[in-house]
C-alpha cells in the first residue's frame, strides 16, 4: 500500500473543511434540509485525519519512561505548500544583532541584507497535533448536533457554511508555520466568529453583539500586528521554523531549533517585554481576557452550536495557543510572564464573581469560559513547563466539558422555546433525562470533582503555581543540572526537515536568555513583580475562583434541572428530550468529560507528548521540567473548595423553586455590583463607545450638509446655466435673425481688425 | 461731352459698392426691425438690390460681363421667390388674419411666456364699428370714435 506523506496529511485537515464550505455555499440552496452534507463530510473527514497525524506524531515521541525520563527530543515537521511573498534585500539588520544572518561578514555586505519572505508554511508538532484533533473532533460533534438544532432555521445552508469555514482557519491557524500567516486567521476566526454571532442578523441585539466582537477583537489584532512588527525588526524572519537561504546558510527562525538551542538567542529586555505583551493583548481579545472580555457575553446572542465550539472549546483557545506557542520569547521575559498570570488569575476571579449572580444558563456558561481561560493563562505565566502543559491539558478538558454544557444548555434551549432564564424553568430532570445526566457529568468536571477530568487539570494548574509561590515546598527540581545538558545535547528529529548545523552545547541556564540583563524603567518594575509573594497571592484567587466554579456551576444545575418542574409557555409541545441527533453528540461528549482527565494523568501521555515540541525543548522551558508527582494537599484543597461551593449551591438552590428568593439578600450592593458586570461595559460605552458615536455623528453631518451640498451645488451649476441662456428662446423669428446677424458682425469686424495691421 | 472720371476708376467703383452696400445694410435693417411679413419681404429684396449693384460695380471696374450676368440670373430668382414669398404670406395671413411676425411664436421655450407688445392696437375679438353714413349729411351717433386707428388692414 503505497504510504501517504504526512505533508499530505497535514494540507488535508484544512483543506477539507475549506472543499466542506466552498461546496456548501454553492449547492446551499439546491440542497436545502440536506445542506449539512458537505459540511459535515469534510469536517468528519479532517478529523480522521487529524486523528491519525496525532498517532502517527506520537510514535514519534514515543511512550513516557517513568518519573526520572530521559528528556524529550523535539518532533516537528514543516510543510511549506508556496511562497506567498518575497522581497528580496529589505533588510539589512545591524551586525551582530538576533536578526543577522549567522555566519555572514560583519560589515555590511549585500549578502548580509535578509530577504522579506512569507511562506505559506504548515508544520506539525505535539501542540499542534493535539489541537487540530480537538478542534476536528468538537467541531464534528457539534456539527452532528447542529443538524437538529438548526434544522427549522431559513439560514440552514449559511451556518454549515461558515461553520465549516472556521474549522479550516481555526486549523490553519494553529498549523500555520509562520507569524504573518497566523495573523491571516487570526483575523479569519474573528471574521467567522462575527458572521456566526450575528447570524440573526435581523435581531438588532445579535447585530450589536457581532459588531462588538469583532470591533473589540480589533484591538487584540492591534495587539498581534504590532507584535509581528517588532517580531520582524528584531529577528529578521517571521518564519517560526528555520529555512535554508539559497546558498546553504540556515537562516534561524523566531522559533527554530537553530535559535532555541543558542543560548542568547532569544531577545529579552526591553524589546522581548514589549513584544511579549503585544502578544498578551492579542491573547487577551481572542480569548476574551481582562479588559477585552466584554465581547464573550453578548457573543450569546449566536446560535448555541456557534457558542460551543467557537467561544467555549476553539477560537478562544487561540490566544492560548499563541502564547503557549511562543513560550520561548515569554521565558525571557519574566516580568511578561508575571503580567501573563496576573491577567489570567485577575480574569479568573472578576468573572467568576459574576457568574455567580447570573440568571441566563449561557451567560453563566459564557462567564465560566472566561474565567477558565484565565486559570489557563495563569499557568502558562508561570514559564515552567509544567505550567504549559498544564494550560493545555485544561485546555482539552474544558474543551469537552464547556461544549458539552453548552450544547446541554442548547437542549434545554431547544425544548424551552427559546427561554434560557433560568428563573423561569425548572425540575427539568423529569422532562429531559438525558440531558441532565450529561449536564451534570459536564458540571461535575467543570467544578472539578474528582474523578472527573476538569479536577485533574485544574490540580495540575493550582500545583504549578503553588510550586512558584513556595519553591521549595515539595523538593522538587527547577534547575537540575543533569536534565540541563541532556536537552541540550540530544539532536532535535525531523520527519521531513533540514539538519541542524552541529551546534556545540552548552550549560544553559534561564537567565542568560536575557539579551541585555539591565532592564529598566516599566520593564524592571514588570521583573520585580516576580516573586514568590505574587505567586501566592494568584495561588489563593485560583483557589476561591474554583470555590466559585463549583458554586456558580451547581447553582446553575440546581436552578435548572432541579425543584418543581415548570415549564414556559413558550415550550408550548416542544418540552421534551432532544431527539437522538442532538443527545447522541451529549452522550459522547460526556464520556472524554469524565475519563479523559484521569486516564491523561495517569498515563502521563499528554504531558510527555506536549514536552516534545520545538517550543517546549528549549533549554529554558525544558530545564523546568519536574517529576510528576501527585499533589495529596493540593488535591484535598481543590477538592474541598469545590464541596464548600456544591454544599452552598445546595443550600441555596436545590429542590427549591428557581425564581425564589436570590442571593440579593445576602450580597445586597455587591450584587448589583457584579449583575452589572462591574459595570466594564458602562465605563467602556463611556470611554470609547458615546465619543465615536459623537466623532461619527460629526462625521456624518459633515458628509450631508457639506459634502454633499458641495456635489448638489455642481450640479446645480449647468442647470442655473441652462435657465439664463433658454431666455433667448423666445419664438420670435426677427430676435433669432438678429441674433445672427450680431454673430455674422462680430466675425466680420474681428477679421476686419486683424487685416488691417 | 467728356465724362469727369474714367468708365473703370475706382472712385466710381467706391461709390457704387457704396450704394450697394447702402441699399443692403438698408434691407438688413428692415429684415431685422419691420413687424410687417410684407414689408420684410421688401427688404430682402432690397438686399438682393443691393448686391446686383455691387455686381454690376465690380463687373464694370473689371471689364468681365460675367458679374452683369449674373445680376440678371438675380433678377430672375428675386422674381420667382417673389411669387413663393407672397403666397407664403398669404398663407400666414389666412391662418392668423395679421400680417404681423410677432404673431408667429409656438416654437419658442414652454416655461416662457407669449412676448406681447403692449403698444399694439386691441385684439380682433372686438368688431370694428365702421361709420354709418345716413342719407343727407346728418352726423350719425358714436361719431367721436377716432376714425383713424383700424384693427385690419
Amino acid at each position: 500500500m503505497q504510504q501517504v506523506s504526512p505533508a499530505t496529511l497535514l494540507v488535508l485537515v484544512p483543506l477539507l473543511p475549506l472543499v466542506g464550505a466552498v461546496l456548501t455555499l454553492l449547492l446551499g440552496r439546491r440542497l436545502r434540509s440536506q445542506a449539512h452534507l458537505p459540511a459535515i463530510a469534510g469536517i468528519a473527514a479532517a478529523a480522521a485525519v487529524a486523528v491519525v497525524l496525532l498517532l502517527g506524531t506520537a510514535a514519534q515521541v514515543g511512550r513516557p519512561d517513568g518519573i526520572h525520563a530521559e528528556p524529550v527530543r523535539p518532533v516537528e515537521m514543516i510543510s511549506t505548500l508556496w511562497q506567498w511573498a518575497t522581497v528580496d534585500g529589505a533588510y539589512t539588520p545591524p551586525p551582530g544583532s538576533a536578526a543577522s544572518i549567522p555566519g555572514t561578514a560583519v560589515g555590511g555586505t549585500a549578502g548580509a541584507s535578509r530577504a522579506f519572505s512569507i511562506p505559506v508554511a504548515l508544520r506539525l508538532d505535539p501542540l499542534t497535533a493535539t489541537l487540530l484533533a480537538i478542534i476536528t473532533c468538537i467541531g464534528l460533534v457539534v456539527a452532528v448536533y447542529s443538524i437538529g438544532y438548526m434544522h427549522h432555521d431559513p439560514g440552514y445552508p449559511r451556518f454549515f457554511a461558515v461553520f465549516s469555514l472556521f474549522v479550516f482557519s481555526m486549523s490553519m491557524l494553529v498549523a500555520a508555520s509562520n507569524f504573518l500567516i497566523v495573523y491571516v486567521f487570526w483575523e479569519a476566526v474573528g471574521a467567522c466568529s462575527y458572521l456566526l454571532i450575528g447570524f440573526w442578523f435581523r435581531k438588532p441585539e445579535a447585530a450589536r453583539a457581532a459588531k462588538k466582537a469583532f470591533l473589540v477583537n480589533r484591538v487584540g489584532d492591534f495587539g498581534l500586528a504590532i507584535a509581528t512588527f517588532l517580531l520582524w525588526m528584531t529577528y529578521g524572519t517571521l518564519d517560526f521554523h528555520d529555512t535554508l537561504s539559497p546558498d546553504g546558510t540556515i537562516l534561524p527562525g523566531i522559533l527554530g531549533q537553530t535559535r532555541l538551542a543558542d543560548s542568547s538567542g532569544i531577545v529579552g529586555g526591553a524589546v522581548g517585554t514589549a513584544i511579549c505583551l503585544c502578544l498578551l493583548l492579542a491573547a487577551c481579545g481572542k480569548s476574551a481576557q481582562l479588559p477585552l472580555h466584554v465581547w464573550l457575553p453578548d457573543a450569546m446572542e449566536g446560535p448555541t452550536p456557534a457558542s460551543a465550539l467557537i467561544h467555549a472549546a476553539t477560537m478562544v483557545t487561540a490566544g492560548i495557543y499563541l502564547v503557549a506557542r511562543t513560550a520561548p520569547l515569554f521565558v525571557a521575559c519574566p516580568g511578561a510572564l508575571t503580567a501573563v498570570s496576573i491577567v489570567g488569575a485577575t480574569t479568573a476571579l472578576v468573572a467568576a464573581l459574576i457568574a455567580t449572580v447570573q440568571n441566563d444558563l449561557k451567560r453563566v456558561l459564557a462567564y465560566s469560559t472566561i474565567s477558565q481561560l484565565g486559570y489557563m493563562f495563569a499557568s502558562l505565566g508561570t514559564g515552567t513547563l509544567l505550567g504549559f502543559t498544564a494550560a493545555i491539558f485544561h485546555l482539552v478538558t474544558h474543551a469537552f466539558f464547556k461544549a458539552l454544557l453548552f450544547l446541554g444548555a442548547g437542549s434545554v434551549m431547544h425544548s424551552m422555546g427559546n427561554v434560557i432564564d433560568m428563573r423561569r424553568f425548572g425540575g427539568l430532570y423529569r422532562i429531559m433525562p438525558v440531558t441532565a445526566a450529561t449536564f451534570l457529568v459536564g458540571a461535575l468536571a467543570l467544578a472539578g470533582v474528582a474523578p472527573f477530568s476538569g479536577f485533574f487539570s485544574k490540580d495540575e494548574i493550582l500545583a504549578s503555581l503553588h510550586g512558584k509561590g513556595w519553591p521549595h515546598a515539595h523538593g522538587e527540581h527547577h534547575d537540575a543540572a543533569p536534565a540541563s545538558s541532556h536537552a541540550a545535547t540530544t539532536p532535535p528529529l525531523h520527519l521531513v526537515g533540514l539538519r541542524t548545523s552541529a551546534t556545540e552545547p552548552r550549560a544553559v541556564d534561564r537567565r542568560a536568555l536575557i539579551g541585555d540583563g539591565s532592564a529598566s524603567g516599566a520593564v524592571g518594575w514588570l521583573d520585580g513583580l516576580d516573586t514568590p509573594a505574587t505567586w501566592q497571592v494568584l495561588f489563593w484567587m485560583a483557589l476561591l475562583t474554583a470555590g466559585l466554579t463549583a458554586f456558580y456551576t451547581f447553582r446553575a444545575v440546581f436552578m435548572t434541572f432541579t425543584g418543581p418542574a415548570r415549564v414556559p409557555e413558550e415550550a408550548g409541545h416542544h418540552a421534551h428530550e432532544s431527539p437522538p441527533v442532538m443527545a447522541v453528540p451529549l452522550m459522547i461528549l460526556a464520556v472524554p468529560s469524565a475519563i479523559a482527565g484521569w486516564w491523561l494523568f495517569s498515563t502521563q501521555w499528554l504531558s510527555h507528548f506536549l514536552s516534545a515540541t520545538p517550543s517546549f525543548t528549549a533549554p529554558a522551558v525544558a530545564t523546568t521540567a519536574a517529576p510528576h508527582t501527585f499533589h495529596m494537599d493540593l488535591a484535598i484543597q481543590g477538592s474541598l473548595a469545590a464541596a464548600i461551593g456544591i454544599v452552598i449551591a445546595a443550600i441555596g438552590h436545590l429542590g427549591r423553586r428557581s425564581d425564589g428568593p436570590q442571593m440579593e439578600r445576602f450580597l445586597g450592593p455587591l450584587h448589583t455590583f457584579f449583575a452589572n458586570r462591574c459595570y466594564i461595559d458602562q465605563l467602556y460605552s463611556g470611554l470609547f463607545v458615546r465619543p465615536l458615536e459623537a466623532l461619527a455623528l460629526v462625521a456624518a453631518l459633515f458628509d450631508r450638509h457639506v459634502i454633499d451640498r458641495l456635489v448638489n451645488g455642481v450640479a446645480r451649476l449647468p442647470v442655473a446655466l441652462g435657465g439664463v441662456v433658454r431666455l433667448l428662446q423666445v419664438g420670435l423669428l426677427q430676435r433669432y435673425a438678429l441674433a445672427g446677424v450680431m454673430g455674422v458682425l462680430t466675425i466680420v469686424l474681428a477679421l476686419a481688425w486683424r487685416l488691417r495691421g | 461731352m467728356m465724362p469727369l472720371v474714367a468708365a473703370g476708376s475706382t472712385a466710381v467703383l467706391h461709390n457704387a459698392l457704396l450704394v450697394g452696400a447702402i441699399l443692403f445694410a438698408l434691407g438688413l435693417v428692415g429684415i431685422l426691425t419691420r413687424r410687417n411679413l410684407i414689408v420684410m419681404f421688401l427688404s430682402a429684396e432690397l438686399m438682393l438690390q443691393g448686391i446686383s449693384v455691387s455686381l454690376v460695380a465690380w463687373s464694370r471696374h473689371h471689364g468681365d460681363f460675367g458679374g452683369q450676368v449674373l445680376v440678371i440670373f438675380v433678377l430672375t430668382v428675386a422674381a420667382c421667390e417673389a411669387a413663393v414669398a407672397l403666397v407664403f404670406v398669404l398663407q400666414a395671413f389666412a391662418r392668423t388674419g395679421r400680417l404681423d411676425a410677432a404673431a408667429w411664436q409656438e416654437l419658442r421655450e414652454a416655461t416662457l411666456a407669449r412676448t406681447v407688445d403692449h403698444a399694439l392696437p386691441a385684439s380682433d375679438a372686438v368688431p370694428p364699428r365702421w361709420p354709418r353714413l345716413s342719407t343727407a349729411g346728418v352726423v350719425p351717433p358714436g361719431a367721436d370714435e377716432s376714425p383713424l386707428e383700424r384693427e385690419h388692414v
